[in-house]
């Protein structure tokens, strides 16, 4: 069984001969359809018992090009597909390429555009990781969990409902400030929400983080060094938890990230116990910089005058923000036109995914599923 | 399509309850109501068949167990339908099976491509009879946003597998899938599918040429549509001589002042610097879009300029290894490893970062236009390199010398040739953009 | 042996119509058929219970749609179950695979055999009652085993291997905890342990015996739980991990047989539970005398659902509020703490009978 449904495995990557004892190595499929690969991920996994041995992940199960499809939309459209890619942080992903345009087009932003995208995108982060919370549970077999995620998510979901028209899929922020004002209840409303956050936030570390079950099942589990997860390329909570003190909300500022004090939780060991507090502090990091965006509010124009066109002058830009999930870049070349010549997004998840398989080695399958939770996946983000 | 379809096959009396209506024409004449037939040749088969008929229905619609599948977005409205705020448990579906053997009903919650085409055609076959399935999404019923351009996309899931009920938007809201599972409810239970158990045809090859046919159709209904608008106008204008035309008052765009950019400056070693430590080992490098570049004309391009350099490809793998190991630089996170290709030629595009000073660079390195050009791979530096390189090799066909594992990263193995080419051309599967 | 079933006045009825050993034979089927109609309307009616005790604890209505209540959505559920088409995977041991899902409901069907519902409505009563639950529940091991094994499925191999070996190994502690009640009644059979249990509730094992008796109940319901292969310890089946474990293949029928096996296996389990520790059938004395003479009145058998139900309760309660184990935790939960426990508890138990140090 060298190869597998037509895939050839890598080198190396092939049946061990029976042992001395008559026992064997074997391969399981996990994936693309398995509740724990979170979308369509397959994982070949070679097994001794229980324990990996390694793991081989193949993905382009929902590789949808959008990057060939980026070369024939405008600038402005290409927004519209990233929120397609990592729909968890979908306001975060748009804002990536907003920052791009206005780069390439020196496009300013006015102070009540700036603090309408930073409460979003921490909102969007919060939602992201309540979603993830809930989807830790119920991998580890904490179903409840999973519906006590959703049901604050779906708090925030209904805000962004009121304020962009959708729940998910938002395609809000423009080049120069975002497509609408804020809903008049907006101040009042998240202040609403963030009150029951912090109440809920509470009770989760009661349900899971104090839990016997999950700190036996995280602590130590899938480990990943700092050198290691910089080697990778790991980023946001992933490589936070290794120690790696990277944010580019705190690093790399945009928009007004600056202005806001908030700490960037680090862990230690790299374990999934690390990723998973990572996570839990963020919300709480999020919630304080929703308090004091709320305080300093400004009133005024959410948005910068609009260009007739949005003609990107020939060159290369770069753009990068903080996701849910880490470091999320654009990378667009225009050759003078109103189309990419060639744009790039760089998912946070396709690197944090490559480590996989040094993170799971000699654990067991449940580990495997501890770590895929703890990585945060969103499929098509990886396979674009 | 789906919904319509139940909709013109429903009683003409409206909204009764179906089945209140249907045990009521069971008791009133046996066999009344139309699709159900006796048994040909059992005198007064027809109530009776018709009775365990309407119990079978019954259980299959209130119980229907999905499939726990989720591709992209929808699945995550698809997840929201379980949860507590929405909570299709009402309806008896909470009972989401991993499983295929143990599920009756397929949600497509997201885009189908053409690489999952054959998984999700297993995936149909490994239900046991009766199976339904619900396209939930535009992608699914079509392709959606991803219908032009794309070269993997499955134009819609009904192309694969035979869909029962549609349900449309960009992600559908959780209510508008509970209405897709009532509407399945309600065809279940009027026994559409009486002889459910034979499965329906699957295609196994989603690539096809519709365009032509459906561009003629297109055609034909826009020349009734206009025959009649012309006639409509015509009438119109017979009955209103007066008419002089609608007056379409806009609300005016709010109007927007011009807001200067905040410009931060790049972090760590600035840009100047940089290039005069590289300059020192590497004289041959050139900066991007700047010639005889030097301290005073980096130093100009402001303090968020981010050092674009180019080297060649001789110079390539000294070049990065020298940047990740330098005690001055310590370039030693790969932001992104990509590829241009600029019709001449091809430009391998690396993008790093230092963790610890927090300055980036770029580097390009420029690669002749061939079938498969060469050049050293990073994943002896970068262990994140492996995939970044697998990726350009499966969308531009750059060949990285010493990877471990040079496969696609992405697309079949059998797919013709590397999409993000330029001169990437396959009518069978992209569908490009009329205008 | 003594057939309690057949001293019922509808025994003697059956045996004035028909000759003796028509009649001994009639009220045999008569009894297994009252038993049998009972679980599974019960079973049926534990799987709507699941589900909206299940919803309510995780914020939501659960079936609400059909019947009142959505008290028919087990009904639907079962016909449809029904009348799916049956599957024959590729490669599977036809004999293996379509005898395993008939033996762990044999298995908990006749646990029940033994089980005193009432003071009269007993099936048999055996001597060594304990003995043969014992014996018949692994029945329910092995068709685990042997439908994983012949699934000619991976994911369903993994899933019996670990239920073989959790199962066999939580049988240990749970059989040492039974054995401490027997030791303290002095009798194997169900029924004179109930009856051994008389008096007021303090006189109910789980409290007569000083510490021992509330820890034997403690360890039993982990270890059950673990038998029942129910959240938190539901490593075979591991949805999230190994898809469904040894049921991955199974359909239709086959597939019903083990869910229907799984929420027998559970009434049975808190049957016993509730025959061992909580005075089975009897009712409830509080030593304050009109109370005792109401609470006497009610029938014996629903003072036994009434009991039953509140540790069926308890094991939904345990399912959805724990995260899963790991398969190595879990052993060595079982080897390295529980047993241990068990068997100090069991210690702890013979000196106080010995001693005479019972609550009187």
């Amino acid at each position: 069984m060298a190869t597998e449904q037509g895939y050839a495995l890598p080198p190396g990557f092939s049946l061990r001969e029976t042992r001395a004892d008559g026992s064997q190595e074997y391969f399981l499929n996990m994936g693309p359809q398995h509740p724990s690969t979170h979308g369509v991920l397959k994982l070949v996994v070679r097994l001794d018992g229980e324990t990996v041995i390694e793991v081989v992940p193949h993905l382009g199960f929902i590789h949808r090009a959008i990057e060939k499809m980026g070369e024939n939309e405008t600038f402005v459209q290409y927004i519209h597909l990233t929120d397609r890619m990592d729909y968890l942080s979908s306001h975060i992903n748009n804002l990536c390429v907003c920052l791009a345009i206005e780069k390439a087009m020196g496009i300013g932003v006015p102070e009540r555009g700036e603090y309408i995208r930073v409460m979003v995108s921490e909102l969007q982060r919060i939602q992201s990781h309540l979603l993830w919370w809930g989807a830790f549970g119920m991998d580890l077999g904490a179903v409840s969990a999973f519906l006590y995620g959703f049901k604050e998510r779906e708090k925030i979901t209904a805000l962004f409902e009121e304020l962009c028209g959708a729940r998910l899929t938002m395609n809000f922020f423009r080049p120069g400030g975002s497509n609408a004002d804020v809903p008049e209840n907006f101040l009042a409303r998240v202040k609403e929400i963030l009150e029951e956050l912090k109440f809920s936030l509470d009770e989760f570390e009661v349900l899971l983080t104090k839990n016997p079950i999950i700190r036996e099942r995280t602590l130590g589990v899938g480990a990943l060094s700092r050198e290691r997860a910089i080697n990778y390329g790991c980023s946001g909570p992933v490589g936070r938890a290794s120690g790696i003190d990277f944010d580019v909300r705190k690093h790399d500022p945009y928009s007004v990230y600056d202005r806001f004090q908030f700490d960037v939780p680090l862990g230690k060991n790299g374990d999934c116990y690390d990723r998973y507090m990572v996570r839990m502090q963020e919300m709480r990091e999020s919630i304080r910089i929703l308090a004091q965006a709320m305080a300093g509010f400004p009133e005024g124009q959410y948005r910068s005058k609009e260009k007739a066109s949005y003609k990107v002058p020939a060159g290369s830009y770069y753009a990068n923000v903080e996701t849910a999930r880490g470091l999320y870049a654009t990378y667009m070349v225009s050759d003078n036109s109103f189309k990419p010549y060639r744009i790039k997004s760089r998912s946070p998840n396709f690197s944090n995914l490559s480590a996989i398989n040094e993170m799971s080695r000699g654990g067991k399958i449940a580990d495997l599923v501890a770590i895929l939770s703890t990585l945060d996946l969103i499929i098509p983000d990886i396979d674009r | 399509m789906g919904i319509e379809k139940a909709k013109s096959g429903a009683p003409a009396a409206g909204h009764h309850d179906p089945d209140a209506q249907y045990l009521a024409s069971l008791l009133g004449e046996a066999g009344a109501l139309g699709g159900l037939p006796p048994i040909p040749g059992v005198a007064g088969s027809g109530g009776l068949t018709n009775a365990v008929d309407w119990v079978v229905g019954w259980a299959r619609a209130n119980s229907l167990w999905p499939l726990v599948f989720g591709t992209s977005c929808c699945a995550i409205e698809m997840m929201a339908t379980g949860a507590s705020h929405n909570d299709w448990a009402r309806f008896g579906l909470e009972v989401a099976r991993a499983s295929p053997r143990q599920a009756d009903l397929i949600i497509l919650a997201g885009t189908i491509v053409e690489k999952m085409g054959s998984r999700l055609i297993t995936l149909y076959e490994q239900m046991p009879g009766p199976k339904y399935v619900i396209a939930m999404g535009a992608c699914t019923i079509s392709g959606g946003p991803f219908y032009y351009d794309s070269y993997s996309v499955v134009k819609g899931a009904d192309r694969l597998i035979p869909v029962d009920v549609y349900v449309p938007g960009c992600p559908p809201r959780p209510e508008a899938l509970l209405f897709g599972v009532m509407k399945l409810q309600e065809l279940i239970r009027k026994g559409a599918w009486r002889n459910s158990l034979t499965p329906r045809p699957i295609n196994h090859s989603p690539i096809k040429d519709e365009m032509s046919e459906t561009a003629r159709l297109w055609e034909e209904k826009e020349k009734l549509k206009q025959e009649g608008m012309k006639e409509a106008q015509e009438r119109f204008k017979a009955e209103n001589p007066d008419f002089k035309g609608v007056v379409i008052k806009r609300i005016a765009a709010p109007k927007f002042d011009e807001v200067a950019r905040t410009v931060r400056p790049a972090r760590g070693v600035p840009a100047a610097d940089m290039l005069a430590i590289l300059t020192e080992r590497f004289p041959a490098l050139t900066v991007q879009n700047v010639p005889e570049a030097n301290a005073e004309k980096i130093a100009a391009l402001g303090p968020e300029y981010v050092l674009d350099v180019a080297v060649g490809r001789e110079d390539y793998l000294p070049f990065i290894t020298f940047l990740k190991e330098d005690a001055r630089l310590r370039l030693d996170f790969l932001i992104e490893l990509t590829a241009v290709d600029w019709k001449d030629r091809f430009d391998v595009v690396v993008h790093l970062q230092s963790m610890e000073k927090g300055h980036k660079l770029f580097i390009r390195c420029a690669l002749p236009h061939d079938v498969h050009p060469e050049i050293p791979s990073l994943s002896e530096l970068y262990s994140g390199a492996n995939w970044h390189e697998r990726e350009a090799y499966d969308f531009f066909g750059i060949r990285f010398a010493g990877h471990p594992d040079l496969r696609r990263l992405f697309l079949d193995d059998d797919f013709p040739g590397h999409p993000l080419r330029k001169d990437f051309e396959d009518p069978s599967r992209v569908v490009k953009r009329p205008y | 042996m003594k057939a309690y079933a057949v001293n019922h006045p509808i025994g003697d009825i059956v045996r004035s119509l028909l000759p003796a050993p028509w009649a001994a034979i009639a009220n045999g089927a008569l009894a297994v058929a009252v038993i049998a109609g009972l679980v599974t309307v019960s079973a049926i009616f534990l799987i709507w219970l699941e589900r909206k005790v299940c919803a309510h604890f995780q914020a939501r209505l659960g079936p609400t749609r059909v019947g009142p209540f959505g008290l028919l959505q087990p009904i639907a559920d079962a016909i449809k179950l029904l009348m799916k088409e049956n599957l024959r995977p590729r490669g599977v041991d036809n004999l293996a695979y379509f005898m395993a899902p008939l033996l762990p409901i044999t298995g908990s069907f006749l646990v029940l055999a033994v089980m005193p519902f009432d003071h009269n409505l007993q099936v048999v009563d055996l001597q060594a009652g304990v003995v043969y639950v014992v014996a018949v529940s692994g029945l329910g091991i092995l068709g685990i085993l042997i439908g994983g094994w012949g699934s000619n499925n991976k994911y369903s191999l993994l899933g019996s291997m670990r239920s073989g070996a959790q199962l066999f190994s939580y049988e240990l502690s749970m059989v040492l905890c039974l054995l401490l009640i027997v030791m303290a009644s002095g009798s194997a059979s169900l029924r004179e342990i109930v009856l051994s249990q008389q008096g007021t509730v303090a006189d109910w094992w789980i409290f007569k015996l000083p510490v021992a008796g509330f820890l034997a109940f403690f360890l039993f319901m982990i270890s059950s739980t673990a038998e029942l292969n129910r959240g938190p310890l539901d490593l075979s089946e591991a949805e999230s991990e190994l898809t469904g474990g040894f049921h991955t293949e199974y359909t239709g029928i086959s597939f019903s047989m083990f869910f229907l096996a799984e929420f027998v296996n559970m009434f049975a389990s808190a049957g016993l539970g509730a025959t061992f520790f909580l005075g089975g059938f009897l009712a409830p004395q509080f030593g304050i005398g009109p109370v005792d003479y109401a609470l006497a009145a009610v029938p014996g058998v629903i003072w036994f659902f009434l009991k039953t139900y509140f540790l069926i309760f308890l094991y939904m309660w345990f399912r959805w509020t724990f995260p899963r184990l790991r398969i190595d935790h879990l052993l060595s939960l079982e080897w390295k703490f529980l047993l241990p426990v068990s068997m100090a508890n069991l210690l702890l138990a013979a000196t106080l009978v010995t001693f005479k140090l019972i609550i009187p």
